[in-house]
């Protein structure tokens, strides 16, 4: 047993070690004077904010050209440092070629002098001299809402507050620009109206969609910055998740793959002014009215989810329905938390499930290989959108499983996670029932991550053979034998009393 | 070759499980009522052709039966 187990636990360990691909998020450190070359120049730029959900989502549109009298492959993109450590999924891409894919971004530290962070986006080609790329970036700012007033009567209004430059923070001289503001509603009561920018009415109002700009920034030197406030109506929650942990575990022998999300929830909007009412709740409620408060939660799963379960700290919570989908169609769990979720209020539970692992996992055409595909998170789905600060996704593959390798699924369009260089990624050993060695586990670790990243798929390789397959079993089989021949033993044993 | 690619190429071979989750309890349940039993014909006679007979498909039919069992009360090994 002890030679069986050394010959096992030394396959791991060469499994583990023989894993490829794992990435940990570095950031480059630049000198404390840094300043970018000013080697390129945004010739036009538009910048749509959009403030219908929770969190703040940008999408930059820059047509950028080569000044410079050399090829150019680097372009940084400057944040302050508060507002770089909250930005999420961020993600570069050519306008004009989208299928070609995301560009690789490099992170790096704070600048000392400036206070500045960058993303240094690498062009696939470099940038010939006078010619010009026009980049896609988009990206989401998380916990950057303020409720105004910060406290509000139970039934009342909630309104957010938002700040940011007119001027893009540019590294580069940029020659004109915009901002589109999106808004949840026309009830915009406080905006900025700038005065000296440009000619005519500045910010233009369109419905729920105030335009900035265009602004003729050529003589603006980069980093000039022109503070705009905006305060609107959101009476929906401001949900933020703390922490979601999400386990994904994989079994062979049960065709099973068990899935579940662990949320440390919060509520972001205003706090209440007074006491919490039952019956004003109740009442609210009756009605239908818009509320700060999150009341129930929609989580749709995917087409053949099974046994789902709602635990939050004190146990089962019997307020939550599932409405499973024809087989083709996803299913629907609707959860209605114990109690409502107020603005700074918390809330934590966890949601589980099964599916059948058929539909997520296929065997490669090289033999003991499987390929398992998986949604990187699935999570509420509302209107109003959810922020997550923290995303821990755990992988359990069948004990034994090696040669891990994993990748984020990209499409046309994004997908809202980070690059794969912005993702933690980790092998382990988890111990659990019927295991001698321990399951291999990947684990993935995100920071800043919205709603968006709902849709994102996580791809997953490794080798599983037969042998692997079998230790449950046979360990079994070992052990139940040993206990027969140690019977057989002792009953051989002639303990009579008789003269020999 | 990235990994999405190799799922692609793979659609033709989706898993199947050994035996399907509707039938784990019947099977599970048979392996180890079978290996009960042999256990107990080992019981009554210890010898060693015993050992060879009954004792070893008894600890084979209960090593199987076991993760069967497990899988089918819902704790997927």
């Amino acid at each position: 047993m002890r030679f069986f187990t050394a010959t096992v636990l030394g396959l791991l360990t060469s499994s583990l070690a023989a894993a490829t691909n794992l990435t940990s998020p570095s950031r480059l450190a630049l000198p404390a004077d840094f300043k970018p070359q000013q080697v390129f120049k945004n010739t036009n730029l538009v910048r749509n904010t959009n403030l219908e959900k929770g969190y703040v989502r940008e999408t930059i549109n820059v047509v950028v050209e080569n000044i410079d009298k050399q090829a150019q492959t680097d372009y940084y993109i400057p944040f302050p440092s508060d507002v770089f450590e909250r930005v999420g999924g961020f993600e570069v891409r050519d306008k004009k070629a989208t299928d070609k894919g995301r560009f690789v971004v490099d992170a790096t530290e704070a600048v000392s002098t400036s206070g500045n962070q960058y993303f240094i986006v690498h062009l696939p080609e470099p940038l010939a001299p006078k010619s010009q790329i026009t980049l896609g970036i988009s990206y989401s700012v998380l916990n950057s809402l303020s409720p105004r007033p910060a406290t509000i009567g139970q039934s009342d209004k909630q309104y957010l507050h938002y700040a940011f430059s007119a001027y893009v923070p540019s590294a580069y001289q940029t020659i004109t620009q915009k901002t589109k503001v999106k808004f949840p509603s026309t009830d915009v009561p406080d905006y900025t109206t700038t005065s000296d920018l440009k000619s005519g009415a500045d910010p233009e109002r369109k419905g729920a969609t105030y335009t900035y700009g265009p602004y003729d920034t050529a003589k603006v030197v980069p980093g000039t910055e022109y503070p705009i406030a905006v305060r609107y109506e959101f009476t929906n929650p401001v949900v933020t998740v703390h922490l979601l942990e999400r386990d994904l575990e994989v079994s062979h022998w049960g065709g099973n793959l068990a899935t579940e999300d662990r949320y440390w929830l919060r509520n972001n909007g205003s706090e209440l002014t007074s006491q919490f009412s039952r019956v004003d709740w109740t009442f609210a409620n009756y009605q239908r009215a818009p509320t700060s408060a999150v009341r129930e939660i929609t989580y749709p799963l995917k087409p053949g989810s099974v046994d789902p379960y709602f635990i939050d700290d004190i146990g089962n919570v019997s307020t939550s329905r599932y409405r499973p989908g024809n087989g083709k169609t996803a299913g629907n769990l609707e959860l209605k938390p114990r109690y409502p979720i107020f603005g700074g209020w918390n809330y934590s539970f966890k949601v589980g499930w099964n599916n059948d692992l058929a539909a997520f996992l296929r065997e490669t055409a090289k033999p003991d290989s499987w390929v398992l595909k998986v949604p990187f998170i699935q999570g509420p789905k509302a209107s109003e959108g959810v922020q997550y600060e923290r995303v821990v996704v755990r992988v359990v593959l069948p004990e034994g499983a090696h040669n891990v390798r994993f990748q984020t699924a990209e499409g046309s369009s994004s997908n809202g996670l980070p690059g794969a260089n912005q993702i933690h990624a980790s092998l382990s050993s988890f111990k659990t029932f019927m295991d001698t060695l321990g399951r291999t586990t990947l684990t993935l670790e995100v920071d800043g991550l919205t709603d968006e990243a709902r849709d994102a798929e996580l791809i997953v390789t490794y080798d599983y053979t037969l042998m692997d397959a079998l230790r449950k079993p046979l360990t079994l089989f070992g052990g139940l034998l040993s206990v027969f021949i140690a019977l057989w033993a002792i009953s051989n044993i002639d303990v009579s009393i008789k003269k020999r | 070759m990235s990994l999405n690619e190799v799922w692609e190429a793979a659609s033709a071979s989706p898993f199947q499980p050994l035996v399907p989750k509707d039938s784990q309890f019947f099977v599970g349940f048979c392996l180890l009522l079978l290996a009960v039993i042999f256990t107990g014909l080992f019981g009554l006679n210890r010898s060693f052709l015993s050992l060879a007979s009954v004792g070893l498909p008894a600890s084979l039919l209960f090593g199987f039966g076991s993760v069967f069992m497990i899988c089918a009360v819902g704790v997927y090994v």
